[in-house]
């Protein structure tokens, strides 16, 4: 066998292993799907079918009317575009800060920030859960916010861009040219960084998007619910409803698909950062 | 354009003090060159000029104005700096337009500005690229321009050409100076090569370790340099330095080896002494022995390695000379072309 060959053979079995790969990462997901076209009685049929035989949109049809689903995807947009707002500010302007403006007292803030990253969020969420009720912010996306306006590793991630892409002779440079210390800021320093924010933006927005734990706590009125413990409530303690849960859920990953479809650059580069490429 | 003058100028870095009180004044249009080992506290004075750096303590004059509290933006100076520090986002037109923007310049009265300076500079059609899209030289006339947009009374230029190959150094000095013929501009040059110094100066001023050595006219360092720093950094290539011992009433200053060399000027000297002879002083002829190491024949010139009284030496010859490593041949120069220079001290001998 040729070299040609052989290569091509080897390239064909790879492609392979990755299409089983896929297959097998994405049955649950095109099952879930599926789960939301059927009937109560298909639901329960062994081996499950991949395709709805009979497909039918009342599970969809209940799942709007008598739950607000609608509601619930509004609130966790708004959750999380508000959260992903205030990080990516919160982490500019402070990475920028400790990055190039370097006093003893800003590395010492600094290194506090970073400690809070390895102190894991339950820890500390109880605490906080008593502060957001006496605040008497229960139940609003304001409490919710609290906890997710500042991210540790945002402020690190644009402090080592700053230092790794933004020379110093640079903002001289501007300094000399006449800028003030905003508006170098806002026209060299931001542009500067569009990459690794829009990055930090993805992480932001679906570290909110996602998280469970903390709105569960805070959110006990139905209508201030975000879709996470929407979704989670279909499940009582008795009985889970299981196709008005795949169809909710089939409902619910439309945008979550469609905010990957758009970002998806920037998610790739937000997990190569979280990985930290240097 | 302006005068600069600089009086008793310090700079600390915490504890360490890296400009130990430096004073020069420079006349308005003169194209001044800062030279001195890496290190030496050049880019310390010009960002001090610039206002980058706080001022320990001394004066620093732009004009007849004191500008020490004076903010960088209102000093009426341009800097260039080694890697050119363009605004990767921003166009050519749009960087060197920048400075002019912010004193809300209007839009016509930019455009004008920059197409002018582009012209003088020869990149007017790359005004729409960014500046990852240029080469290096291309960068460099970029900053430039820049620089030229403002028309600052001061231009300072902190290693501009070091980051081009040689051949484009060399084209980029020659731009540099005829720009300064043209701009009439006051400037400060700094670099760490001499030959940039003594080829585009009309003054050069030598440092080393925070203090200045010498200030003079290029021609005037090489030709009587006040000390043997500035002797050996002056020139290339470098001078040849030898230890000698004389006594009094004799003119024969004495190498380690036993050779001896006449320096009649000289003869109420006693001790021990440093002379220095240039490569390109040395002849053939009758006087020192000296024994080839290697020889490199450029056609025009050839250069020897060759040792003397057990140290290297480098001598130019401006003829063909051909000689075999080992071999002994004998060298002389000009008594008036010798420096002499204190051992301890370093200083030159009779000026
Ligand atoms: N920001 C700084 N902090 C501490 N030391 C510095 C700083 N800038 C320069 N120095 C020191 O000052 C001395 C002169 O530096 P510099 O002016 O950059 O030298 P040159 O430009 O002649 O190579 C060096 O010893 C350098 O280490
Ligand atoms: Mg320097």
């Amino acid at each position: 066998m040729s070299a040609k060959a052989r290569t091509r053979r080897n390239n064909a079995l790879i492609d392979i292993l990755l299409f089983l790969i896929c297959f097998v990462l994405l049955t649950p997901l095109i099952l879930l799907v599926a789960n939301g076209f059927k009937t109560p009685a298909e639901m329960l049929v062994w081996p499950p079918t991949l395709f709805p035989k009979d497909p039918t949109l009342e599970n969809f049809q209940k799942v709007f009317t008598e739950t607000p689903l609608l509601r619930w995807i509004f609130n966790s947009l708004m959750f999380a575009l508000l959260s992903t707002i205030a990080i990516v500010a919160t982490s500019a302007l402070a990475g920028y800060i400790i990055g190039k403006f370097p006093f003893r007292t800003i590395n010492i803030i600094f290194v506090l920030f970073l400690t809070t990253a390895i102190i894991p969020f339950e820890v500390y969420m109880i605490p906080l859960y008593f502060q957001v009720k006496a605040l008497g912010a229960l139940n609003s996306i304001g409490g919710l916010l609290i906890g997710y306006l500042v991210m540790s590793f945002g402020i690190f991630l644009i402090r080592q861009n700053v230092i790794a892409s933004i020379p110093d002779e640079l903002l001289e440079a501007a300094r000399i040219d006449g800028a003030g210390e905003f508006w170098i800021f806002w026209r060299v320093v931001l542009p500067l960084l569009k990459g690794p924010l829009a990055a930090l933006a993805v992480l932001a927005f679906f570290q909110a998007w996602t998280t469970f734990a903390w709105p569960i706590i805070v959110l006990t009125r139905k209508t201030s619910f975000t879709i996470e413990v929407g979704l989670a409530n279909f499940q009582s303690a008795y009985t889970v409803e299981l196709s008005l849960l795949s169809a909710a859920s089939a409902a619910v990953m439309v945008p979550s698909v469609l905010a990957f479809v758009l970002l998806r650059r920037h998610f790739v580069e937000g997990i190569t950062a979280s990985g930290m490429k240097e | 354009m302006a005068t600069v003058e600089i009086k008793e100028l310090r700079k600390s870095f915490g504890d360490v003090e890296a400009l130990h009180g430096i004073s020069f004044a420079i006349s308005d249009g003169v194209f001044v060159a800062l030279v001195g080992p890496s290190g030496c506290g050049k880019s310390t004075i010009l960002r001090l000029i610039a206002g980058l750096e706080e001022i320990t303590s001394g004066e620093v004059h732009i004009g007849d104005k004191v500008i020490n509290e004076v903010e960088p933006k209102n000093r009426n100076i341009a800097m260039v700096f080694q890697n050119y520090a363009l605004y990767p986002h921003l166009t050519v037109a749009q960087n060197m337009g920048f400075s002019l923007r912010l004193l809300k310049k209007s839009k016509p009265e930019i455009e004008s500005a920059v197409q002018h300076a582009a012209e003088i500079l020869g990149i007017d059609q790359l005004l729409d690229r960014l500046p990852k899209q240029l080469s290096g030289g291309q960068r460099q006339r970029v900053a430039m321009g820049r620089a030229i947009v403002r028309q600052p009374e001061v231009f300072l230029f902190d290693e501009p050409l070091s980051n081009l190959d040689a051949k484009l150094r060399v084209q980029m000095r020659a731009e540099l100076k005829a720009l300064h013929r043209r701009l009439g501009t006051t400037t400060i040059y700094v670099t760490h090569d001499q030959i940039e110094a003594m080829t585009m100066a009309d003054i050069v001023v030598v440092m080393r370790d925070g203090n200045i050595e010498q200030v003079g006219a290029p021609l005037e360092l090489y030709d009587s340099p006040v000390n043997q720093f500035v002797a050996g950094f002056i020139g290339s290539p470098a001078m040849n330095f030898f230890p000698v011992t004389t006594t009094q009433g004799s003119d024969e200053f004495v190498f380690s080896d036993g050779q001896s060399f006449s320096l009649p000027a000289h003869r109420e000297l006693e001790g021990s002494y440093t002379i220095g002879l240039r490569p390109e002083h040395i002849r053939q002829g009758k006087g020192l022995q000296v024994e080839i190491e290697a020889s490199e024949q450029t056609g025009s010139e050839t250069l020897l390695q060759a040792r003397l009284a057990d140290q290297e030496m480098t001598i130019l010859l401006r003829e063909r000379f051909t000689a075999a490593p080992g071999e002994i041949h004998e060298f002389s120069v000009d008594p008036s072309m010798a420096k002499l220079f204190d051992t301890k001290s370093g200083a030159r001998v009779g000026v």
